[in-house]
């Protein structure tokens, strides 16, 4: 491409590739683990019963597996531990992850240190950034170093090689603990969906607390209506009329810029399949991957328009230094793919800085009028908590008991004081009931009890974002009725190293690809190059799944 | 059989037989040096503990490395398979590897012609500026990039020349197209290398600097006397007085050749995309971290030790043909 390339490549480096190549092979094997999979249908003999804890009716319902909403807060709520878990007074290490400033350390947080005295012994954080999470796990794992309790999301989970191995080396195996009926021993974790426990199964041993999903979409289109509005925009019904919302909304001029990325959103629109990262069974049974799809060009010819037109914003045109969600703040990027996680907290804090502010999830089209898109689902499970091996019974079961506390549903005392911290210190009530937080709860609250024992999902409003429960329930039961179907469901499956390894270079050339960099017509080439270094291998591996599980 | 001594040796005193001499010595030795010891041995252990102890996790370069094999950590290793050069194998097959060494060596060469020279001159430039207080100040701005993070180097230039930046809104303004700098695979060479000398080229005049403060000021008036002029005086007397400083520097540079950042490589490699981005340590990062194959990390990392050492060898080779003491000589 560029004469430095060409002048350095030369220089001879062809030529040790083949000499080294050559030189080495024939004395040694290739690294990594392949990969495995845990049929999750034959964990049932492991995982709690079911017994749900529901002490308020929802006013929404969701369509399974999308959660209930609720648009009142209970007038009463009631106390569903009446014993403090903790018993020993040894303070409980805890690693957890946060999308956003960390937060004052135990002693310093009043909302830490208020759910602290409820349970009766001391948790002590170490809050590390959400975004470099893996690294921190990584490293974690590797060293055999981990904490009492460790909280990893199921993304970072898939990027630790040998995980299912590891888990079993340095995590209590919870069985004994929980299996059938012994989870009535801890009540609020016996009200976790089954399909998340199940979802926590790694060699048929129930390893870790499952974080249940609120519902099974990984991203949603959000847009600032507020602005999209004002500009006399309409929402796009398909993918023409999203390009021309783009070209209507930007403006270099006044330095803003319609999109931040969207590439899975406009793959969705078009059918890309997304299952176990790309993955669709077809009818005659045989795999195919997504980047061997028409839709899959589609969806880059239609961000490579994007790109050229310069409609995405290009301080994140691919940059890792742009910051999405302070560009969507400051007005600047009007709209973008974000995890559904984000929008509470971004809506709920910028409403009290611009009451205008109106972030919602764009409604789900097709490509074309008339056209399906697909939505791709998660896994029931999305974060786990684990809990060091070796402490001890006494030790693992006061770990379980506070697992058990902060797993309290919507409707309890628990899950007040989890989720919206002390009243008069991190919010006051509004006149209908419901907690107000303040500036004091954004500075302290980073989710640290939310993430441990997971919690039954719940969809709630609240006076400070009065149609928040209206709004997600309204965009989640429109959405699911595309909802892919996942052949792999129900199978826990650790991915070969080898597909691991070829993902991000193939990533980054399907980004050159889209960013202009190399020209469409070398989608092809990138493709069997794919193929050629692992991605057949993979479909190999992700049919043998399939096979040894009957689907 | 050798012949019988002509000469009886003395008899001897019946007392015990004196400590050999080396070990007189080094017991003497000890007693006179033992508070250099002392105050020693705190920056070796750091060094043992923090360095060549780690350097033996190297082995996992020949293994298909298993963190969860045996006991404990240290079992972890022994207990993990060994591939001979499996993991060199997979490294040298795969193209990104040649393809970051590629880039990590055109920016090695490029920096070396455009860079490296740059602190020497702002040092001579800074060495004829009079004022002591402008001097200072002139220092003062200069080192201050030093100390900024790649982060907030990257955030700024995207600020000041990114595609949403002063720049491109000037231009835009004046009704022509922004041009593309932070995104241009082609020339991220040359903005890399902006940024390295807008960050470091300040700091890096710290020890030439010094090198020039050493000269002796009775040579330049001498010359002076002899009517030599300025740049007579910068020819015959400054870069001599310069020249083994800048060797050394050049030699410690080639020996950490292929270590050309991670930091500001990774923050804009989706900018302009890994062909043009990605160096060895950002290779590391994606190959062998990320998917935690730790044992192709470390072969890349013995592999650029292996060159780096190659390298030092050979330039200080050929510093002393050319008269030069380079870093070490042969005792």
């Amino acid at each position: 491409m560029t004469n430095r390339r060409t002048i350095l490549g030369l220089v001879g480096m062809g030529a040790a590739t083949v000499a080294g190549g050559g030189l080495l092979s024939g004395c040694s094997r290739e690294p990594g683990p392949t990969g495995t999979a845990t049929n999750a249908d034959a964990a049932s003999a492991v995982v709690p019963d079911f017994k749900p804890v529901q002490l308020v009716q929802p006013d929404i319902k969701g369509t399974p597996p999308v959660a209930d909403g609720y648009v009142r807060y209970p007038a009463k709520t009631v106390a569903a531990i009446t014993e403090k878990p903790g018993t020993s007074g040894t303070p409980i290490k805890a690693t957890t992850p946060w999308w956003g400033p960390p937060p004052p350390a135990t002693g310093q947080n009043a909302y830490v240190d208020a759910v602290n005295a409820a349970l009766g012994v001391p948790v002590e954080f170490s809050v590390q950034d959400g975004n470099t999470y893996s690294e921190k796990v990584n490293a974690m794992v590797g060293a055999r170093d981990v904490p009492e309790l460790l909280v990893i999301p199921g993304w970072d989970i898939a990027r630790i090689a040998r995980f299912s191995e590891g888990a079993h080396v340095l995590f209590e195996d919870l069985t004994p603990y929980l299996a059938k009926e012994k989870g009535a021993n801890y009540p609020m974790l016996a009200a976790l969906p089954t399909a998340a426990w199940k979802d926590s199964v790694w060699g048929g041993k129930l390893m870790g607390v499952p974080f249940p999903t609120d519902s099974p979409f990984p991203y949603a289109l959000f847009h600032r209506k507020d602005l999209a509005e004002a500009a006399g925009v309409a929402d796009p019904t398909n993918l023409d009329e999203l390009y021309a919302y783009g070209t209507k909304l930007t403006d270099p001029g006044k330095g803003v810029w319609a999109f931040g990325d969207i590439s899975a959103e406009v793959q969705q629109a078009l059918g890309v399949p997304g299952s176990q990262q790309g993955w669709r069974k077809n009818p005659d049974g045989t795999l195919v991957h997504k980047y061997e799809t028409p839709e899959y060009r589609q969806a880059i010819e239609f961000m490579i328009r994007i790109h050229r037109d310069g409609l995405m914003h290009p301080d994140l045109a691919g940059s890792k230094g742009g910051d999405a969600n302070a560009l969507l703040r400051a007005g600047k990027v009007v709209c973008w793919q974000g995890g559904l996680g984000v929008w509470r907290g971004l809506q709920r804090d910028e409403t009290r800085v611009n009451p205008t502010f109106n972030l919602q999830p764009i409604k789900v089209f097709g490509a074309a009028p008339g056209q399906q898109p697909v939505r791709w689902q998660g896994t029931p499970g999305i974060i786990w908590t684990f809990i060091k091996k070796g402490l001890g019974q006494a030790r693992t079961e006061e770990l379980l008991r506070v697992l058990n506390w902060t797993a309290a549903p919507f409707g309890t005392k628990e899950y007040e004081l989890r989720e919206y911290g002390v009243e008069g210190t991190h919010f006051t009530r509004a006149a209908d009931g419901t907690p107000v937080t303040n500036d004091l709860y954004t500075k302290e609250y980073a989710n640290q009890f939310g993430f441990l024992g997971g919690r039954p999902a719940v969809i709630v409003g609240g006076a400070d974002l009065p149609n928040y429960a209206q709004d997600f329930l309204a965009w989640a039961n429109d959405a699911i009725r595309y909802a892919e179907p996942d052949p792999w469901a129900g199978i826990k499956v650790e991915t070969p190293t080898k597909l691991a390894s070829i993902t991000q270079p193939t990533v980054d050339k399907m980004t050159d690809i889209e960013r202009g960099r190399r020209p469409i017509s070398d989608l092809d080439a990138v493709v069997t190059e794919w193929r050629n270094t692992g991605g057949d291998e993979a479909r190999e591996f992700y049919a043998t799944v399939l096979a040894d599980n009957g689907r | 059989m050798s012949a019988p001594p002509a000469v009886e040796a003395p008899v001897r005193p019946r007392t015990d037989p004196p400590p050999p001499r080396n070990a007189r010595r080094l017991r003497d030795r000890l007693r006179r040096d033992w508070p250099l010891l002392v105050m020693v041995a705190p920056a070796f252990l750091l060094v043992l503990v923090f360095h060549y102890v780690p350097t033996l996790g190297n082995v996992v370069a020949f293994q298909d490395y298993n963190p969860f094999a045996g006991a404990n950590p240290f079992e972890a290793f022994l207990y993990s398979e060994w591939i001979g050069f499996g993991n060199f194998e997979a490294l040298f097959e795969d193209p990104s590897f040649w393809d970051s060494l590629r880039n990590t060596l055109a920016i090695l060469v490029f920096q070396l012609i455009f860079y490296f020279p740059l602190p020497i001159m702002l040092a001579l430039l800074l060495h004829s500026v009079l004022s002591p207080r402008l001097r200072a100040f002139i220092q003062s701005v200069v080192y201050l990039p030093h100390f900024f993070s790649w982060v907030l180097v990257v955030s700024f230039f995207q600020l000041m020349l990114g595609g949403a930046g002063l720049l491109a809104q000037v231009v835009r303004d004046a009704g022509y197209t922004p041009p593309e700098i932070m995104t241009n695979p082609d020339t991220f060479i040359v903005l890399v290398t902006s940024q390295a000398v807008w960050k470091d080229a300040g700091w890096g005049m710290i020890i030439f600097l010094a090198a020039l403060a050493a000269i002796d000021p009775t040579l330049y008036e001498a010359a002076a006397a002899d009517g030599a002029g300025r740049w007579r005086r910068l020819w015959h007397i400054t870069l001599p007085g310069l020249r083994s400083v800048i060797i050394l520097l050049l030699i410690l540079r080639l020996g950490d050749a292929l270590n050309v950042g991670f930091e500001q490589f990774i923050l804009q490699r989706d900018a302009v995309g890994r062909q043009a981005a990605e160096v060895l340590d950002t290779y590391v990062y994606y190959r062998g971290v990320v998917v935690q194959q730790y044992g192709i990390g470390a072969a890349a990392g013995l592999f650029k030790a292996v060159v780096g050492l190659v390298l030092i060898l050979a330039a200080n080779k050929i510093a002393h043909r050319f008269g030069e003491q380079g870093i070490y000589q042969k005792s």
